[in-house]
């Protein structure tokens, strides 16, 4: 082993203050990333029931994890390098060349890049198989994974990756230290430092940004605008809190400072000029645990409320029926022809009893779906005039049809409708609406219905329903909306029979057997008929609760195990920033406190002084995130609803769990970090 | 009136293992009179640190006693020791010991603030102390913005505005060119005339010729002292000088 291989280990050993959580850090963001990548390549989780999303999902989490690796591994290094500028001078001064000091540095990287990734592999491994029953359990599917996951193709990559950023920052290194001269490093800590100045400019831009960003969460009330407008509201907000960190913070401490009563007392005195110089050096640190913690917040409590909201979103969306079912068959002269309602009726209770969930009741729906721009009760056809933002869908139905569905009769003159505002997001206007003009026929509303028997699942667009005098009213609808949109954009009649089955549960389990005993009906059916095609060809549509549910778990599921995870890594990502944040400033603090202890402070006075300063420091981000949360929570509300999500109680508590549980997490990382902070203090 | 009264100061270090005992003071007596301007001289390893951090409360002494205007310093209980020095004694270090966050009037004003004086009454106090050490013009400037004697008279000016009974002075020309150095010990006389007793430790001839009284420490034990009389500070320096001539030639003939 060379020299500069041996000074290297011992560097490693004498300060390991910087470098285990280096390792640390290393390890485990590698884990994370070969959790993830894994996750994208492993057939086997990706075969279960709803894991079909997860590659797709991983992806991103790949993303963000490698984009986060990065910058989190060059803070670290930055810091390390800057606490040790001191003893590269001393080495330089001693008689090594920066060629020498050059090589113990690369061999300082590389043990802890060899450390860190064999750390990082090690966990990655261990957890993946966590993770993996974790994903089992979030997507309510058995567990299919009896072994580890252990392949190159998945190990190599992302090791591979973290040592392109260990050479990376090998050569940032290098890069500094050439620049450097040894007498400025040996005096770079005594050099005092100015103290920091209110740029008015910044901090005015800091807070509209701020306001803005706030503003936009709070005002913006059409969910699909909230989509756009969130990203610009996280930009602004983000913007104003790196602003005003670094701003705002000075500007209140030197008005503190101004008023003489008040900062000429024994307790403030110290407390603020202390805080002063502390907030210019780390207004920016503090704004990016804000910045990470208000992430895992967010992340966290959405999709924990979402995955914790799904029996909820599939009640809503299948409120009376588990099946939607149309079919038509291929005739053997080239025509689409319906597969009639009674024969559906047979096949589908046929089959249900065949496997065991015996059908409770099926009926036929025929309506007519069109979407309109909607605007002070006028639908327009309009193919260019109607923005996205007022889109909405109609339903129509017959005043017939409404009776056979629900049994009660609804009398209609021919220009006279009844109107059902299903979107729970709709403005106020449209309850109190008169008249509905429709293809230039204005309908008189004679009474408005507190629900409408057709659910069309799993849109988010404001919907309304409509009931007709009859077909001939229908009808003109129909051909009005297919001459605005033309022949290949128009809506056409929907046929479909609902089945709901006995037992909910029962049948969300065999749903499977289900689908494959009524495509077994439908083939012995269609095979029966005279004109059928050579190869026996039919279409239908389906819609069944049972895929809806696992298509749901999947896709939360997914959502929820990605939230945590990046929390995870946000959260360690903070502990990061907390632990190095503790550690410079303990050694910065050390002269200082012995100096006041000289000049007649007390012991326990200077700790009292630099305790509430750490305090304010620590707990000031925990509290700019909870209001942050508390501004993003109208518009993260109406995302969720987007989302199908849409009780509002859930997501309070969940956010408010989520809260607690990371306030828990943010005082213990705390209260370990100030433990070596008193530690290099004494 | 005796200020300070030292009666057979001892201190003894023992190492960690208890295997090594350094015997740092063997039995230091001595008074210093309100108003008088002593300095303490010595080599390096003499005990003169260990015995101004003694007296500063800074340390506590094996056997004898210290009395600060009357009051023996061991009675002082542990939760007043701060409060005790703050109000009885000022200290002027070597390296200064400015709080580079405060301005140099924040700085001088801090005793006074941990003090719990008012804040309207600080400027009352600082006026007159600063006049009288020539900084009133640095006082809004930062530590790091002036030059060492300015910040040495910073010090200075720090350790009076309490009005201490003692100032205690631990090498303060220690960090300073020739210039300012005797810039400082002009500084520290005009003090002195004006009242206040001086106990300064110096290894330096130059500084120690500026006292009224000369007090040499070797191996833990005061060896001999001086007196000014009606020398001037040129005769004093020739008086220190022979007697360190003598003090070494002593000791290399035991």
């Amino acid at each position: 082993m060379s020299l500069y291989f041996r000074i290297a280990a011992q560097n490693v050993r004498k300060n390991y203050r910087f470098f285990i959580p280096r390792i640390l850090t290393e390890a485990g963001l590698l884990a994370c990333l070969y959790i993830v990548y894994t996750l994208v390549r492993d057939e086997r989780m990706s075969s279960v029931k709803g894991g079909a999303y997860l590659p797709t999902f991983m992806v991103i989490g790949v993303a963000v994890i490698s984009l986060l690796s990065v910058i989190l591994m060059l803070y670290t290094n930055s810091f390390l390098m800057k606490q040790r500028k001191r003893e590269f001078g001393l080495y330089n001064v001693l008689g090594m060349e920066k060629r020498h000091v050059g090589k113990v540095l690369f061999w300082e990287g590389a043990i802890g890049s060899v450390l860190g990734v064999f750390l990082g592999l090690l966990l990655g491994v261990l957890f993946y198989k966590l993770s993996a029953l974790l994903i089992c359990r979030l997507l309510a599917v058995d567990s299919v994974l009896g072994f580890y996951y252990v392949r190159a193709e998945t190990l190599i990559p992302p090791a591979l990756f973290f040592l392109a950023i260990d050479l990376f920052t090998t050569l940032v290194n290098w890069i500094g230290l050439a620049r450097m001269k040894p007498v400025e490093l040996l005096s770079s800590a005594q050099t005092g430092e100015r103290e920091p100045r209110v740029r008015w400019l910044m901090l005015l831009v800091g807070a509209a940004s701020l306001g803005a960003g706030y503003w936009l969460s709070v005002s913006t009330e059409n969910p699909l605008r909230a989509i756009v407008l969130f990203f610009v509201a996280v930009f602004l907000v983000i913007l104003g809190t790196y602003f005003l960190f670094v701003t705002g913070t000075t500007f209140v401490l030197k008005r503190l400072k101004a008023n003489r009563s008040y900062y000429y007392q024994k307790r403030h005195m110290t407390a603020v000029s202390g805080l002063l110089y502390r907030m210019k050096q780390n207004a920016v640190g503090l704004a990016s645990i804000c910045i990470l913690a208000t992430g895992v917040l967010v992340m966290i409590s959405t999709t924990v409320s979402l995955y914790a909201g799904t029996e909820q979103t599939l009640d809503r969306n299948y409120p009376r029926h588990e099946l939607y079912l149309s079919a038509d068959y291929d005739t053997a002269d080239g025509e689409l022809l319906p597969i009639p309602f009674e024969a559906m009726r047979e096949i589908i209770t046929d089959a249900g009893a065949r496997c065991g969930v015996p059908v409770r009741q099926i009926e036929q729906q025929r309506y007519l779906t069109v979407g309109y721009a909607f605007e002070n009760g006028v639908c327009v056809t309009d193919r260019n005039e109607g923005s996205w933002t007022n889109a909405a869908d109609f339903i129509y139905l017959t005043a017939g049809a409404y009776e056979t569905l629900t049994g009660e009769a609804v009398t209609l003159a021919p220009d006279e409708l009844a109107f059902c505002v299903i979107a729970a997001n709709a403005p106020k206007e449209h309850y109190e609406l008169e008249t509905l003009t429709i293809g230039g026929q204005v309908y008189r509303i004679k009474a408005y219905l507190p629900s409408f028997p057709i659910e069309t699942a799993m849109i988010s667009t404001n919907r309304y329903g409509v009931v007709v005098a009859d077909d001939a009213v229908l009808e003109a609808i129909y051909l009005d909306q297919r001459e605005a949109y033309g022949e290949t954009y128009c809506s056409s009649f929907t046929d479909r029979v609902c089945v709901s089955f006995q037992d909910r549960s029962r049948v969300r389990a065999l749903g499977t057997e289900v689908d494959k005993a009524i495509s077994m009906g439908l083939y012995t059916w269609v095979e029966a008929q005279p004109d059928h095609t050579a190869d026996v060809t039919w279409h239908s549509a389906w819609d069944a609760y049972w895929e809806s549910a696992e298509a749901v778990y999947g896709m939360y599921g997914t959502f929820l195990f990605l939230g945590i995870l990046l929390g995870l890594v946000c959260l360690f990502a903070t502990a990061l920033i907390i632990y190095y944040k503790q550690i410079s400033e303990g050694y910065e603090d050390r002269g200082r406190y012995q100096i006041m202890e000289k000049i007649g402070m007390s012991q326990t006075e200077v700790r009292a002084s630099i305790r509430s300063q750490v305090l304010l420091v620590f707990f000031l981000p925990l509290a700019a995130a909870a209001v942050h949360v508390c501004f993003a929570f109208p518009m993260l509300l109406r995302l969720l609803r987007l989302l199908l999500l849409s009780s509002t109680g859930l997501f309070v508590a969940c956010t408010a769990v989520t809260f607690a549980v990371f306030a828990l997490v943010y005082v213990a990382i705390y209260s370990v970090t100030a433990r070596t902070y008193y530690k290099i203090v004494h | 009136m005796t200020i300070l009264e030292v009666r057979d100061l001892k201190k003894t270090y023992t190492g960690r293992f208890g295997a090594q005992r350094v015997e740092a003071l063997k039995g230091v007596s001595f008074t210093v009179e309100a108003g008088e301007y002593v300095a303490i001289m010595g080599e390096s390893g003499s005990g003169k640190t260990t015995l101004l951090n003694v007296l500063a409360a800074l340390d506590k002494p094996t056997g004898g006693t210290v009395l600060l205007d009357g009051r023996d310093l061991s009675t002082v209980r542990d939760g007043e020791i701060a409060a005790f020095r703050r109000e009885n004694l000022g200290f002027v270090f070597q390296e200064f010991n400015l709080l580079d966050t405060f301005s140099i009037r924040d700085n001088i004003l801090l005793p006074l603030v941990l003090g719990g004086v008012r804040a309207n009454e600080l400027e009352e106090r600082l006026i007159p102390v600063a006049a009288s050490l020539g900084i009133t013009e640095i006082l809004d400037k930062y530590p790091y913005e002036v030059s060492g004697g300015q910040k040495q008279r910073a010090a200075a000016a720090r350790a009076l505005i309490t009005r201490p009974k003692l100032l205690l002075a631990d090498e303060p020309t220690g960090a300073l060119d020739s210039q300012s150095s005797s810039e400082l010990l002009r500084v520290f006389e005009q003090i002195n005339r004006a009242g206040h007793t001086i106990l300064m430790v110096t290894h330096s001839t130059d500084a120690a010729s500026h006292a009224k009284r000369v007090l040499f420490i070797r191996d833990g034990v005061v060896f001999h002292q001086l007196y000014r009389g009606e020398s001037t500070n040129e005769q004093l320096y020739q008086k220190i000088s022979d007697t360190l001539t003598m003090l070494r030639r002593g000791g290399a003939a035991e």
